[in-house]
């Protein structure tokens, strides 16, 4: 039954996607540096940078305008909650709050220019494209979504935190169809696997997209003692205790005076 | 040079984190206290999260308070009885910490808890440590002896019933102040990260009348063992203790402690029992500070990150 309505919403987005006249065969070819950002105890931050081409077929026609090249990078979904602090009997005490369910736990836009010329409101409304646009409390849908003052303080600590943010000159075009830009991860990136997609923009409309996908993770010792701590909590607490009773009782050999 | 921590999920200076460790341990040494309380709060005004501080300061207490327990094990300066009584009631309030401790961090009132608890406590503690030491410093002008403790002087708590005798302290008292002292103690601890010896020492000496020479050697026992326990727990249920940042702390304080211990001989007794009142003060005013000044950003947000690796 829900499979009718999908199909034609599937069909209207196709038509949207592909205006009358010559068939558009533009194809985008997109490379990182990496797929994986590795952890170790050394880690302070990294970056990846990423490259593509733009082809075209034979028989496209080209024409005047130039291309325009987003770049969305997603992290893991999690539960976040936004809570605002209240004078309450003289105190500042958490009062209200509002949750997110499955809000990415780290969310990059690039762009070779800004939002408003790569497409127009609706377009990006539906593609939940730029931090604007980007659903929070419900699906992306034809209008840009409300923002509560609770959205607006998420997205702002989010962006402090360096874990969303936005850059419309973060890619560069080399030559009419060639490409490149880096992704930087801070030292608080979110582990997990993280989705990297391209878009192709040519008159505010989605010509092409192409993904790729890269994993953040812990490595080596961090990776070890990380997994040791989630599953079994309690060995690892022991393992801790054990760990302090002998620099304890190390330290009063060294120092022992007596 | 930065060290990635792996559950704080942060990078910090580990030269930073040495000299915390070891300033906080100076300071333990030197009034012979465990430091918590001020290195909990310490490590929160950096930016580590406040639940995987509080969880890694029990780790670094542990290994305070087994360096100093071994030394006054080998003076034979402990009574084992009292410590254990007081470690297995500090254990159950321990318990009971660790679980406060996880439903105030999932209703997100985690903070402002910790920071009322440190301002009562700390504002109490300090009040009463200060006008205690300077009320002896005047004494001590005028020329006058404070008047002594006599030992088998007794008080209310003596008349309690449930005696049990713990030979060492050359005590016969009621075992509800000894429990009641140990549970409270334990939750405290394991709620707030402190190890509670700046309040256990003084109630023993007080309430119960211990003798001072058994006193430090008992606490750091217990204080040892419900810590030891707090931090086992924190690992299982809060996933919050972080064992890197444990290490970098217990090192600083260790070397840290040596140094205090060495200029706290030179100090008298009074102006140390002073200015560990003020410090004490002065921490819980500053985290009154912060409950009472309007916030810059008064909005905050959590995100909890269901999944693993």
């Amino acid at each position: 039954m829900a499979a009718r309505p999908l199909a034609l919403a599937a069909l209207l987005a196709a038509a949207t996607l592909a205006p009358a006249g010559p068939a558009r065969a533009e194809r985008l070819i997109a490379t990182l540096s990496g797929e994986v950002v590795s952890i170790a105890s050394n880690f302070t931050g990294s970056q990846i940078a990423f490259f593509g081409a733009i082809e075209r077929d034979a028989q496209s026609v080209p024409r005047p305008s130039t291309y325009e090249i987003v770049v969305v990078a997603e992290g893991p979904p999690v539960s976040a909650v936004t809570r605002q602090k209240r004078r309450t009997l003289g105190l500042w005490i958490n009062r209200d709050s509002e949750s997110y369910r499955l809000v990415p736990a780290f969310h990059a836009v690039l762009a070779s220019s800004p939002f408003t010329e790569v497409a127009d409101e609706a377009t990006r409304a539906r593609l939940g494209l730029g931090l604007d646009m980007l659903p929070l409390r419900r699906e992306a849908g034809p209008t840009p979504p409300f923002r509560s003052a609770f959205e607006k303080a998420f997205l702002r600590l989010m962006q402090a935190e360096g874990r969303y943010f936005e850059a419309v000159d973060g890619v560069d075009f080399l030559t009419p169809t060639l490409f490149q830009g880096k992704l930087a991860f801070p030292a608080n990136v979110p582990i997990g696997t993280y989705d990297i997609r391209f878009m192709l923009f040519q008159d505010g409309v989605k010509l092409a997209e192409e993904s790729r996908r890269i994993e953040v993770a812990k490595v080596g010792f961090e990776q070890m003692m990380t997994r040791f701590s989630r599953e079994h909590g309690y060995l690892y607490g022991l393992a801790t205790v054990v760990m302090a009773s002998l620099t304890g009782w190390l330290a009063g050999v060294i120092f022992r005076r007596d | 040079m930065d060290i990635y921590l792996p559950i704080a999920e942060l990078s910090m200076n580990v030269f930073l984190l040495l000299a915390m460790g070891g300033a906080v341990g100076f300071i333990s040494g030197l009034f012979g206290v465990g430091g918590g309380f001020l290195l909990t709060p310490l490590l929160i005004f950096t930016g580590i999260p406040s639940a995987v501080a509080v969880a890694t300061v029990s780790s670094q207490i542990v290994a305070s308070s087994a360096s100093g327990a071994l030394a006054y094990m080998r003076r034979k300066m402990i009574d084992f009885k009292l410590a254990g009584v007081l470690t297995a009631s500090g254990v159950a309030g321990s318990y009971l910490g660790v679980w406060l401790f996880s439903v105030l961090r999932s209703l997100g009132q985690l903070d402002v808890v910790l920071s009322l608890a440190y301002v009562v406590f700390l504002g109490t503690i300090g009040a009463l440590m200060l006008t205690e030491a300077l009320r002896s410093i005047v004494a001590a002008r005028r020329g006058r002896r404070p008047p002594a403790q006599r030992p088998g002087q007794h008080n209310w708590i003596h008349g309690l019933p449930l005696k049990i005798r713990f030979r060492r302290s050359r005590l016969y008292i009621s075992a509800l102040p000894v429990v009641g002292l140990g549970v409270a103690i334990g939750f405290l601890g394991a709620l707030l990260g402190i190890g509670g010896g700046f309040i256990m020492v003084p109630a023993l000496i007080y309430l119960l009348r211990v003798p001072t020479t058994i006193v430090v050697g008992t606490t750091l026992v217990q204080t040892f063992g419900t810590m030891a326990f707090a931090t086992i727990m924190q690992a299982g249920t809060n996933r919050a203790v972080d064992a890197v940042l444990g290490l970098a702390l217990m090192v600083g304080g260790v070397i840290g402690a040596q140094f205090g211990a060495r200029v706290g001989q030179r100090l008298r007794g009074e102006t140390l029992r002073a200015l560990l009142g003020l410090l004490v003060l002065a921490v819980g005013i500053r985290f009154a500070v912060n409950l009472v000044l309007r916030p810059d950003e008064v909005f905050s947000v959590t995100t909890m990150s269901g999944e693993g690796l």
